[in-house]
């Protein structure tokens, strides 16, 4: 019985589709340009491609999606009329939020503003209740002040409501029966829950989380139930359909439309579980992945095959406090312009000439020299050869604006100013990986780079260099590789609770219990979606500090059942984690636990990422020929070969450059390049 | 153009490679200061800061967390070059908090600097400046609001050398500790200002291996040589004149009546520019006194915020302008005039600069903010049965733009700190928040409206100290360009009891009782413009957010609003025939 699987990631220009053929254990891509209008056309597009091609619809047993819905109507301000409600008295929280201005240049801003509200302060309401930080009850909640709050909101036609009660982590009593109350007096409101989205302690984070989740669940629920409508449309009978979360695991249609936020970071998250796969399969575990595209690139770090997540995370100026995989994004891209200031300066960036009118080289109009003109004026693209042949790039148009705006006016050669252009973007995207690893104690000479994305490739060989790292993997399609990941993605969704308690006083009995509760909750939420028993696997994390500190890490923990033994090798765990984060441990200063985490997994089939035998072909049959490129000041004769006619075992010396559809390899003198059995491309030194 | 950096023999790649390097570097250091240091006022508050120095002690890299550092560093390390110049080794590390022989805003703010080599040659200096928990002093927190000398502030150390050649001078240590009330929470933040100024000396040897030590040392002049040169480009592009502008403070926390003038006196002609202070009061009694480096950096932030936010931030800066500040006056007092209240000062200083600034700067006037304040809770029993200092730092409402209102429950101008969460206050130390919300009508009318204050009560559960240092509870923050001030702050004692009362705005150990209630009101920003010009349809949604009453929109703004169906809507004719009147 032939079984497919589609993944499909939604991005600004392209969608990418990935199809997985089962029986053959076979994958193929796709991609086709994005319908930001209605994302579904291009996503129905990519499916019907594959039903064209005589694969009957019913034979599609799984779909999961990579989605910008949600970080969309976020940036753009699109989200429904949202709703506020808090405990009397307490206003503050959401209008002071963080109260400080975010470091560096802002500072020095006097325009900065704070984001605006989503549910501002006229659509928000206060309900007479109060609990303290042992979860008593100071003032009972009087439930008149929460009808007259629903009365209100109703009046004005709010569609969702956030409602965020101090100490509600603790006693989440009075916000469910706020819910209710709701619920009976506007029958088709949207609510969120504190307690429920966050049950965690600092009332400011999880508000914002809260709110956050409520202005995007309208439309979240909107988009999915007419993606839903139209996939079944096709014929697609299959229940097995996701959406990538925030988290690096997927959660099925249902669940997501009931907790929106979660999705904010669902595009970059694939390429990071594609990372997690390629360790698992390569075993090259330790990795940093880097996703350059046209205007930004996403660094990310990988120890032992284990993605790392933040458990706080700033998006356009809002907090969402959930644990997100935690990729560090710096404006630098194909797109990146370079230019010449007053003080005789060259700065390369932050903006972009974007897709319109794009580096210079495209010949759409754009003049001003970008990174793309300065990597074809130094000879590492083909003019014809870029997507297939599809697009036809213009060298003298590189070349002229990079002589023009930055060689003439600098006094250099245009190859001495083309190659100064790639070295400093080169040093902001290395400085952005030193911020993930180096500066958090991880020493870069274990980690080989993960370079994708249409750009990554080019600068990879080179950073790796520059960085002392291992070497660099491309992978075998780099231009899909986040639709990659969503193929190898399990079900997760993370569950936690926030209970304040000195280690030296906590019984392993308590502990267990409090973990027990929230595997509960996490098997239960799995088996509704349809996964058996054997299927449901269970992740255990206490984020702890130091007594005293302002913020916690989260722990892994192995079991949910622990006894006193176990909690006292946990607090000698966290101090060796203290020290390796933060260079150093105090196992003599009291420790809090503050939340416990469980995350269900629900597994998946795994997909295994094709293994490939060399046919013995030589690799005389890849070479397409040779062209000058300019290598450390020097001009030199490259050889060119077009990667999808590379063989399993081929290795290609440098100065050297690998074309395939979306994505150039730049291989310079003394590295060598070799397709390993999965026809990555792993470049070294040579030795 | 081009010919500016041919001079110094570095290409154009390569310092831009560096300086992205040194800009790293910094950014490292502040992270590991950040993470390793132990106190809650470096990893809750972040008020600490790393620089990197050149042999001669002027900063050529600084990560901007607090601006006014950047006038600290060069004179801390000017009193280590006096004191210790050609005797330095590499595994070095000297101290100083010292206000008179170096240059911290106050003695808790410490330097720690160490010397860098590389290949035997002292190529510069890596230094971290961060504020200490307690030094000692009548007060927890060593801020006394009734020092009259510094001798009043806890210890001080001049320029010292801990560490030589890797060993530590113990006698150093314990001295230090045995002068804290938290002996461990000082040397472990020490210990953790050491880590990141190794770190620093590590980056740039190896920096310094990679381009070779000339083309760093060129690069660092380089560096400091364009940042000046940027911002002299910037300066010679406004206005030439004379300007002049002056603020007051409420008072000196000792001479309660008595307000406190400082005055600039701004003169600019091609891309020279000069601060005269000479006009402002003389030295004050009480700890309102700052001393002449904070002047500086207090200058180079206005200019920074006047010019260019992201302008490599280094010593060149300083050299931009020329200042005055009379000997024996608040801005430049005489041995042993105390210090540590240095903030609301400080705001002073800025406002009345970009008040006399803004004359010749066009469209970057701006009402006044609302100052910084902190209020410091010593007590012996948390929850856990110890002593704990509750230290909590405010801002309020920021002034208006010309284009926007002012920020409501932010921090203003150079100070930026975190508020502290209710959870957290709440479980860690014996005190009930009753309420937490924003100070209706504190924002100074406007065409743009002054931010909004904030408003905190607290019912204190146990017996406590309890100490405040804040700004504008007399004196407000003014408005601009026909824009009204906004409310001064306020901090009443027991409000709605017989025994209520008003305390000043610097106050040392009043003591709290158990169910003490106090309530906390910062100060609302100035606001921008005739208030009778501001879109009345502003003036209405403002009504309904809570931001301003009724009466105050037709009293302040003309604006007349009448209440329909829970909402608030516009009386065109009544705000028609009043704003007319």
């Amino acid at each position: 019985m032939g079984q497919f699987r589609i993944t499909v990631d939604t991005g600004g220009t392209f969608t990418d589709v990935v199809y997985y053929d089962e029986t053959k254990q076979a994958i193929t891509i796709h991609k086709l340009p994005s319908t930001p209008h209605d994302p579904s056309e291009a996503i129905l597009g990519g499916v019907q491609a594959l039903i064209d091609k005589g694969v009957p619809a019913t034979e599609i047993e799984y779909f999961c999606h990579g989605t910008t819905v949600g970080t969309n109507a976020l940036l753009e301000g699109k989200g429904a009329r949202t709703g506020l409600i808090i405990t009397e008295g307490f206003r503050g929280i959401y209008e002071v939020g963080e109260q400080c201005i975010p470091y560096g240049p802002t500072i020095f801003n006097m325009f900065y503003e704070k984001p605006a509200k989503l549910a501002p302060q006229s659509l928000t309401c206060e309900v007479k209740e109060r609990v303290d930080f042992q979860g008593r009850v100071l003032m009972p909640l009087d439930e008149a002040s929460v009808r007259a709050a629903a009365r209100r909101l109703k009046a004005k036609k709010v569609t969702s409501v956030s409602v965020c009660l101090l100490f509600s982590f603790l006693h989440p009593e009075h916000e469910r029966r706020v819910r209710d109350i709701l619920k009976e007096e506007m029958p088709d409101v949207s609510v969120s829950l504190s307690s429920e989205v966050l049950p965690q302690i600092r009332e400011y984070f999880r508000l914002s989380t809260t709110v956050i989740n409520a202005y995007l669940q309208p439309v979240l629920e909107r988009y999915i139930a007419n993606l839903a409508k139209r996939l079944e449309g096709t014929g697609m009978k299959s229940r097995k359909r996701y959406i990538m979360q925030s988290n690096g695991g997927t959660s099925t249609f249902e669940s997501t439309a009931k907790k929106a936020v979660a999705t904010v970071l669902s595009g970059p998250a694939g390429g990071m579980t594609a990372g997690v796969t390629m360790a698992r399969d390569t075993g090259h575990r330790d990795l940093i992945t880097f996703d350059m595209g046209g205007t930004s690139c996403d660094v990310a770090l990988i120890k032992d095959a284990q993605p790392s997540f933040a458990s706080r995370v700033l998006i356009d100026g809002r907090v969402i406090a959930l644990p997100m995989m935690d990729i560090n994004t710096v404006s630098a891209g194909g797109g990146t312009i370079a230019r010449v200031t007053n003080q005789g300066m060259l700065e390369v960036g932050p903006d972009s000439a974007g897709a319109v009118p794009g580096p210079a080289c495209y010949g759409r109009g754009g003049e001003l020299p970008t990174v793309t003109d300065a990597n074809m004026a130094l000879g590492y693209f083909s003019e014809t050869n870029f997507l297939g042949g599809r697009m036809r790039l213009d060298r003298s148009k590189a070349v002229r604006a990079v002589e023009e705006k930055v060689a003439k006016p600098l006094r250099l050669s245009t190859a001495e100013a083309a190659e100064g252009i790639v070295r400093i973007i080169n040093v902001k995207m290395e400085e952005a990986i030193k911020a993930i690893s180096t500066m958090r104690g991880y020493d870069l000479r274990d980690f080989m780079l993960v370079a994708f994305g249409g750009a990554g490739p080019l600068h990879s060989s080179q950073m790796a260099r520059d960085l002392g790292m291992k070497g660099v993997i491309v992978p075998l399609y780099p231009g899909v590789n986040s639709a990659i990941g969503l193929l190898q993605a399990d079900v997760k969704h993370d569950h936690a609770m926030s209970r304040l308690k000195v280690i030296a006083n906590l019984k392993g009995s308590e502990a267990s219990g409090h973990f027990a509760e929230l595997a509960q909750q996490a098997r239960q939420e799995l088996l509704d979606e349809g996964f058996a028993e054997g299927q449901i696997a269970y992740q255990y994390g206490l984020d702890m500090r130091y007594a005293g500190q302002g913020y916690e890490i989260t722990v892994p923990v192995k079991s949910g059942s622990l006894n006193d033994a176990d909690v006292a090798a946990i607090r000698r765990g966290f101090d060796e984690m203290h020290k390796q984060l933060f260079g150093h441990a105090a196992p003599d200063e009291p420790v809090e636990v503050v939340t416990y985490r469980v995350a269900g997994i629900g597994q998946v089939p795994e997909v295994k990422m094709p293994r490939f035998k060399s046919e013995g072909r030589p690799l005389e049959d890849a070479h397409l020929g040779s062209r000058t490129a300019r290598f450390d000041g020097a001009d030199m004769t490259a050889e060119v070969y077009q990667r999808e006619r590379l063989d399993v075992g081929h290795a290609i010396k440098g100065p050297a450059v690998v074309e395939q559809l979306d994505a150039t390899l730049v291989v310079p003198p003394g590295q060598i390049a070799t397709v390993d059995e999965w026809k990555n491309i792993i470049v070294t030194d040579e030795v | 153009m081009a010919t500016k950096m041919d001079q110094s023999g570095v290409d154009p790649v390569t310092f831009q490679v560096i300086k992205a390097s040194l800009t790293g570097i910094v950014q490292e250091m502040q992270n590991s200061l950040f993470r390793t240091g132990y106190s809650t006022i470096i990893r809750e508050s972040q008020d600490a800061s790393c620089a990197l120095l050149n042999a001669e002690g002027e900063v050529v890299a600084q990560h901007v967390v607090l601006p006014l550092h950047i006038g600290a560093f060069p004179a801390c390390c000017a009193a280590v070059l006096r004191t210790y110049r050609g005797t330095f080794q590499e595994g070095d590390a000297y101290l100083i908090n010292h206000t008179y022989e170096g240059g911290s805003p106050h003695a808790p703010d410490m330097a720690v600097l160490t010397p860098i080599f590389h290949q035997g040659r002292h190529v510069g200096f890596s230094g971290t400046i961060a504020h200490k928990s307690d030094i000692g002093g009548p007060v927890p927190g060593s801020c006394f609001a009734l020092a009259k000398e510094i001798f009043a502030e806890g210890i001080h150390l001049p320029a010292v050398r801990y560490i030589r050649a890797g060993v530590v001078n113990e006698e150093v240590e314990r001295i230090l500790a045995s002068n804290s009330r938290t002996p461990e929470l000082v040397l472990g933040d020490i210990r953790g200002q050491i880590g990141s100024d190794r770190l620093g000396e590590r980056r740039v040897a190896e920096l310094s291996g990679k381009y070779g030590q000339n083309q760093l040392l060129a690069c660092f002049d380089q560096l400091m040589r364009v940042s000046e040169e940027s911002m002299r480009e910037h300066i010679a592009g406004w206005q030439d004149g004379r300007f002049e502008a002056e603020r007051l403070l409420d008072n000196d926390g000792i001479s309660l009546d008595k307000p406190i003038r400082i005055h600039v006196v701004v003169e600019k002609k091609g891309d020279r520019i000069k601060f005269d202070f000479s006009g402002s009061a003389d030295q004050t009694q009480g700890p309102a006194n700052i001393r002449p480096p904070l002047v500086k950096a207090s200058i180079v932030y206005c200019l920074i915020c006047l010019t260019d936010p992201h302008i490599h931030i280094n010593s060149g800066l300083l050299k931009v302008a020329d200042v005055v500040v009379r000997e024996g006056s608040v801005l430049n007092p005489r041995f042993p005039a105390s210090l540590n209240t240095y903030n609301p000062t400080v705001h002073a200083v800025v406002e009345a600069m970009l008040d006399a600034l803004a004359q010749m700067v066009p469209g970057r006037a701006r009402g006044d903010g609302c100052g910084s304040r902190s209020i410091i809770i010593g007590g012996r029993s948390t929850r856990a049965g110890k002593g704990y200092v509750q230290y909590e730092i405010f801002g309020g409402g920021t002034g208006a733009r010309p284009n926007k209102d002012g920020l409501s429950g932010a921090c203003a101008h150079q100070s930026n700190s975190r508020i502290a969460p209710v959870e957290i206050i709440e479980s860690e130390f014996p005190t009930l928040v009753k309420r937490f919300d924003l100070v209706k009508d504190s924002g100074g009318p406007g065409e743009f409206r002054g931010g909004l204050g904030i408003h905190r009560e607290y019912e204190n559960l146990m017996d406590a100290r309890f100490n405040i240092r804040s700004t504008k509870h007399v004196i407000p923050a003014l408005g601009v360009h026909g824009g009204k001030s906004g409310k001064p702050g306020k901090l009443t004692m027991k409000p709605g009891t017989n025994q209520e009362r008003e305390l000043p705005s610097r106050y040392s150990d009043y003591p709290l009782g158990e169910h003490d209630v106090f309530r906390l009101e910062t100060p609302g920003g100035g606001g921008f413009g005739d208030p009778l010009s501001r879109e009345p349809s502003l003036v209405v949604a403002d009504v309904n957010e809570g931001y301003v009453s009724p009466a105050r929109a037709a009293e302040d703004y003309g604006v007349v609003v009448v209440e329909r169906d829970g909402d608030w809507v516009l009386d065109e004719a009544a705000t028609a025939k009043r704003r007319k009147s």
